[in-house]
């Protein structure tokens, strides 16, 4: 079914249109098309629809810390406030002056000129599947809508035709879903721990006694068949069949090599920290680095109800020093950076680190904190970013944005346009309805380059 | 009070001529230029501080939107021309809709007419019938023009033209423009829709447009039963060449795989093929009706639209339930019978399989909306926040359905109560259990037996008609309207008539699933092949020839373990088929790589199998098909150890997987392809062959 010209007889509330799309797009008098084409042409005239010129990243890889990690010992210490405010752990100086971070972030404190920080980010959602959801897709969770992710709408969009997937997952999605996009638009979600020896993508390898040559022999009989089809039909088939994306890519010793982190040096390894977190990173820059547009590494744990020391620092495995999370964020998030930016890709890749929400400014009686989503901080480098920066602030006790507030939204603005995409293009859901990428976000302007 | 006094003063003033009746001469004004729409004033928060109900659905509250609030700052009655209502939508003060009203149009005078007269509501008016002429459009020529017209009448007799005040829209206007005098410049080939609103009513006209210029005469097309009659003459309207039947194989494969779920085997095929008799496809669809793989699929089928999964740490509600639904279709239960069940059973929901109806939701709004889906086959979520704006459905028939279902108590022992309520959103206060679109019931007492009639009422056949527009789906992959789950009329049928026939003759024979299937097996149309002939290759929704679909993922899985001879295995081996798995939270990785559906939101629209890239690669890679090549239980291990030759093993696979011989060239194909004198290279080379015929599309394709 094509759609809607603007005709004469559809009269919508003007300059309204675009904070209302969603309701719109539900009450609109006769579903399906009866609101479409047209519209994003003439959002696209309409003077805030902003030209940033030529999109800088070409890809991103974002480091999703499961749980809503705590701004207080990361990117945002209170080192004035009350002893229950600031917690276990002292700032340090980064490479920046008057910039500092947490202890336990010394190998990220030495790449701060290429960080910018978000210290005043704020969401009213303070529940993980809710907050997950808000931060990862900039809408605000709906009950009759399920919103598409970054990537999903990243990939849907560019329609790149490449041997990798185009959305890859490490090692799992945590709800980054492609919502109302459909299937073909989930993450390709590799499973597994990357820090294993035996680490392995599941079904790309062939299956034991299958080699390339038979391969090659299979799709050669599958061609028996299944031209015989196509003859018959005379008819145009899609000539890049799920089949041959799937046949390139588990012959292609390039796309495969790029999940095999046993080629990297062992001193790259090491340096990104022998965790399933910084080996994931070693393995989003390995992606990127063969073109893939969007990769999501998710650290979990980060929901720190209790024992901030010994789940932040020394983490639970008995190891003494650097295996909690706070040091193992810092090694693979400051490989990763420092890699992407010696081999020149740093500029071309948008890194984003964040989680849910932070955490209340009080400890609990458990040596903990609680969610908090009222501030938070977020990371972004490389990609269009201006590193070495702080944007916004939080209060005395990191209670509320005290500057510059961002909201999910906003950053979902500034990380599509920084991507590439109109943040004002209209989606469609299966059922018709318009939804833009991004809604009543505004781009917050001191992030770009 | 003051207000009615002083309307009936005004209009004892007014002019001989009558006034304009706000209800049903206003409000379409209002609503033709937009101002109560979703995107403006119509808005639930409304907009600029002006709210008006959604389309007009609220006469009262507008009323008083616009005479009373804000101490009457919108009309003015000593100059009604520089009344706000009619100042800010001719655009002669700021107006962020800009001009909604032309000025001197017929618009602004009547609402400066009726502001005149005082702005009155008027005497209660009732719209009683809509008629839009013509009821159908089929045209020959392009361009065409054709001009619509739309009569109302009243309850107090009145016949009036309300085309200028009824809101035309089409549904593509590429295809067909609507323009301000209501005529509609058609300019493309196909069928397109129409759809007429005025007030609270809705229809829907079909154009159809020839797709070619060459006559179609399908008078000599066989026809076994209404079916046939009414797709017939759709694709002659629309000039749609038909394809020739299926082969008998073809044919068989298709059946089997929609009626049973499951490939014919071999001696099913060889007996079918080598019968001449005049009656064998009745013979073996009722066979296949009767069969244990039918009540197998079709419970299957009936779990995901009433989306079974067991509770957390309890599957004893999900086994009876399931158990239910198996032992009432296979016993021929109708399904009205079933859904009287579904709708009121209570007690121990570990012994009575329907009492799971409700436990599959959260509570009663959920309950609601899961009714609205599978008996209605409507999306009824909506109305929760505002009254469905594609749909009759108000906020309040949602909250009152819910409200039906607010006493029961959906532990373990399914029980109604004297307590709970739903709050209805609109009003902020309890709601009062209703019938949607009828009528309230009473606060107290178990309504759930009305809901049974009002579903099954012969007014409406709502379920009747979402049941065979879903039976419809399953047998030719796309239903008379889609999605399946969005019945509406505003999303009109693409064969309107044949929908209601089809439930008509549901009801008619006592809500009998097998016989509408048989129906539908047995009709010409489904029987077409699906290759399709000069002239309608384009075609995807009239059956003028078959539409190829995927199998789902149950049904692929089965048909792999089947055709290579190694069961599955589920549930630590206690399930060896994948149709028979009815718990979506039960373990099956492969199944879920293939994209089963979890069910969480209703599976109207199965998902299809070969689940994107990764299940690609699972079906390259992985072990679903690998291992069960190199099985020495395997069938194609046993038919090498038995001796036979090549051609004997591909013919065997072929009549396996594709329910077919190969034909002489394919054996000939194979021979050389697979011929080898080193008997290790012989055997990868054959399972090769059984890997590439498995995933061949006519293997994973339903066709």
């Amino acid at each position: 079914m094509s759609r809607m010209s603007q005709s004469s007889d559809s009269r919508y509330c003007d300059g309204l249109r675009r904070r209302d799309m969603i309701r719109v797009g539900c009450l609109s008098p006769f579903g399906i098309a009866s609101f479409g084409f047209g519209l994003a042409d003439w959002f696209r005239m309409q003077a805030n629809a902003e030209d940033l010129g030529p999109s800088r990243a070409k890809s991103c890889i974002l480091l999703w810390l499961d749980g809503g990690p705590s701004h207080l010992e990361t990117f945002d210490l209170k080192p004035d406030a009350p002893r229950e405010v600031r917690g276990p752990f002292q700032p340090i100086a980064t490479n920046i002056p008057g910039v500092t971070v947490s202890e336990l972030l010394p190998e990220t404190a030495k790449h701060a000129d290429k960080l910018a920080i978000v210290r005043s980010m704020t969401s009213p959602l303070g529940e993980h599947g809710l907050a997950n959801q808000y931060l990862l897709t900039g809408y605000k969770p709906s009950p009759v809508l399920q919103y598409p992710s970054y990537g999903s709408v990243v990939t849907h969009l560019r329609a790149e035709r490449s041997v990798l997937p185009p959305y890859i997952a490490i090692p799992e999605s945590r709800l980054a879903g492609s919502g109302f996009l459909g299937n073909q638009h989930e993450p390709f979600v590799t499973g597994g721990d990357p820090s294993r020896p035996d680490f392995s993508v599941r079904d790309l390898d062939f299956f034991p006694g299958v080699d390339e040559q038979r391969l090659q022999r299979r799709r050669e009989f599958l061609g028996v068949l299944d031209d015989r089809q196509r003859a018959l039909e005379s008819s145009e088939i899609p000539s890049d069949s799920e089949f041959q994306r799937a046949y390139r890519l588990v012959t292609s010793r390039d796309a495969k090599n790029a999940f095999d982190l046993s080629s990297e040096p062992e001193s790259v390894r090491t340096r990104y920290g022998q965790r399933m977190f910084g080996q994931s990173c070693l393995l989003a820059r390995r992606l990127v680095e063969r073109g893939v547009p969007f990769v999501t590494v998710v650290q979990t744990g980060w929901d720190t109800h209790e024992d901030l020391v010994l789940q932040l620092k020394e983490g639970y495995t008995g190891a003494k020093v650097g295996v909690g999370l706070v040091p193992t964020f810092d090694l693979g998030f400051s490989a990763l950076i420092d890699d992407l930016s010696v081999r020149g890709l740093l500029d071309e890749t948008l890194v984003v680190a964040m989680g849910e929400f932070g955490r209340t400014p009080k400890l609990n009686t458990r040596g903990g904190r609680d969610h908090w989503p009222r501030v938070f901080s977020v990371v972004l480098a490389g990609g269009g970013i201006r590193g070495g920066q702080v944007i916004g602030s939080s209060d005395r006790v990191g209670e509320s944005p005290k500057d510059r507030p961002v909201t999910p939204s906003d950053l979902a603005r500034t990380i599509y346009t920084l991507l590439g995409v109109n943040p004002d293009h209209e989606l469609k859901t299966p059922d018709g309805r318009p939804v833009p990428v991004n809604q009543g976000g505004a781009i917050v302007h001191e992030l770009l380059a | 009070m003051n207000l009615s006094m002083f309307v009936l003063l005004m209009v004892v003033t007014a002019a001989p001529a009558r006034s304009p009746n706000f209800d049903t001469e206003i409000i379409p004004v209002l609503t033709k230029a937009g101002c109560n729409s979703g995107a403006c004033h119509g808005a639930a928060a409304g907009r600029g501080g002006f709210h008006l109900s959604l389309l007009g659905a609220d006469p009262s509250a507008d009323h008083e939107q616009i005479v009373h609030s804000l101490e009457s700052r919108r009309i003015n009655l000593t100059h009604p021309e520089t009344s706000l209502l009619l100042r800010k939508p001719t655009g002669q003060l700021d107006h962020g809709g800009e001009d909604a009203l032309p000025e001197d149009g017929p618009g602004a005078q009547r609402i400066e007419a009726w502001i005149r007269a005082g702005a009155p509501r008027g005497e209660s008016r009732r719209l009683t019938s809509l008629v839009v002429s013509p009821k159908k459009i089929l045209c020959q020529e392009l361009p065409a023009q054709v001009t619509i017209q739309v009569t109302a009448r009243f309850d107090d007799g009145a016949e009036e033209d309300v085309t200028s005040w009824t809101v035309l829209t089409s549904s593509d206007p590429a295809s067909v423009r609507m323009d301000d005098d209501h005529v509609a410049h058609i300019n493309r080939r196909g069928q397109h829709v129409v759809i007429a609103r005025f007030l609270d009513r809705v229809i829907p006209l079909q154009i159809n447009v020839p797709l070619s210029d060459a006559i179609v005469d399908l008078t000599s097309e066989p026809r076994a039963n209404f079916i046939d009659d009414q797709v017939l003459q759709l694709l002659t309207d629309l000039r749609l060449p038909v394809s020739p039947p299926a082969s008998e194989a073809v044919w068989l494969r298709r059946v089997s795989l929609d009626l049973t779920g499951r490939l014919p085997d071999p001696d099913q095929v060889n007996r079918f093929l080598a019968d001449t008799s005049a009656d064998k496809r009745e013979t073996i669809v009722d066979a296949m009706l009767s069969s244990d793989a039918f009540a197998d699929y079709w419970t299957l089928r009936l779990s995901k639209w009433l989306r079974l999964h067991s509770l957390p740490n309890e599957t004893e509600g999900l086994d009876a339930y399931s158990k239910w639904l198996r032992t009432e279709i296979d016993q021929g239960t109708s399904l009205d019978e079933m859904a009287r069940r579904l709708l009121t059973a209570t007690g121990d929901s570990h012994e009575i399989g329907p009492a799971n109806f409700g436990r599959m939701v959260a509570d009663p709004r959920a309950h609601a909306e899961l009714v609205g889906q599978f008996f209605l086959g409507a999306r009824l979520g909506c109305a929760n926040c505002h009254n469905h704006p594609l749909d009759k459905w108000t906020q309040d028939d949602y909250h009152g359905l819910a409200a039906v279902f607010a006493r029961l108590e959906r532990g373990r022992q399914v029980q109604w109560t004297d307590r709970g309520a739903v709050t209805n959103l609109r009003t902020n206060e309890p709601a009062v259990p209703r019938i949607p679109a009828e009528r309230d019931l009473s606060i107290n007492g178990d309504h759930r037996e009305s809901v049974f009639e009002w579903v099954t009422s012969d007014e409406h056949r709502y379920y009747a008609r979402a049941m065979v527009n879903r039976l419809w789906r399953a047998m030719f992959g796309r239903g008379l309207v889609e999605p399946t789950d969005d019945l509406r009329e505003t999303n009109p049928a693409t064969h309107p008539e044949l929908l209601k026939m089809l439930a008509d003759d549901l009801v008619a024979h006592r809500y009998s699933l097998r016989h509408t299937l048989k129906q539908i097996a047995l009709s010409h149309t489904y029987a077409r092949s699906d290759l399709a002939v000069p002239g309608n290759e384009a075609d995807d929704r009239f059956y003028s020839h078959a539409l190829r679909r995927q199998l789902e993922p149950e049904i692929l899985a089965d048909a792999i373990a089947d055709t290579t001879g190694v069961p599955l295995s589920f549930a630590d081996g206690a399930i060896t088929r994948a149709v028979r798995l009815i718990d979506p939270v039960s373990p099956a990785p492969s199944l879920d790589t293939l994209g089963r559906c979890n069910r969480a939101a209703g599976c109207e629209e199965s998902v299809q199998a070969s689940g994107g890239l990764p299940g690609q690669l699972h079906l390259i890679n992985g072990d679903l098909i690998n291992s069960r090549l190199t099985d020495e239980e395997g069938r194609l291990r046993r038919l090498i150890a038995a001796g036979l030759s090549n051609d004997e093993i591909v013919r065997e696979f072929y009549l396996r997987g594709l329910g077919r011989p190969p034909s002489d060239d394919e054996s000939a194909t194979w021979r050389r392809l697979l011929s080898s004198d080193n008997p290790d290279e012989r055997i990868q080379r054959l399972e090769d062959f059984v890997w590439s015929l498995l995933s061949s599309r006519d293997f994973l394709e339903n066709h």
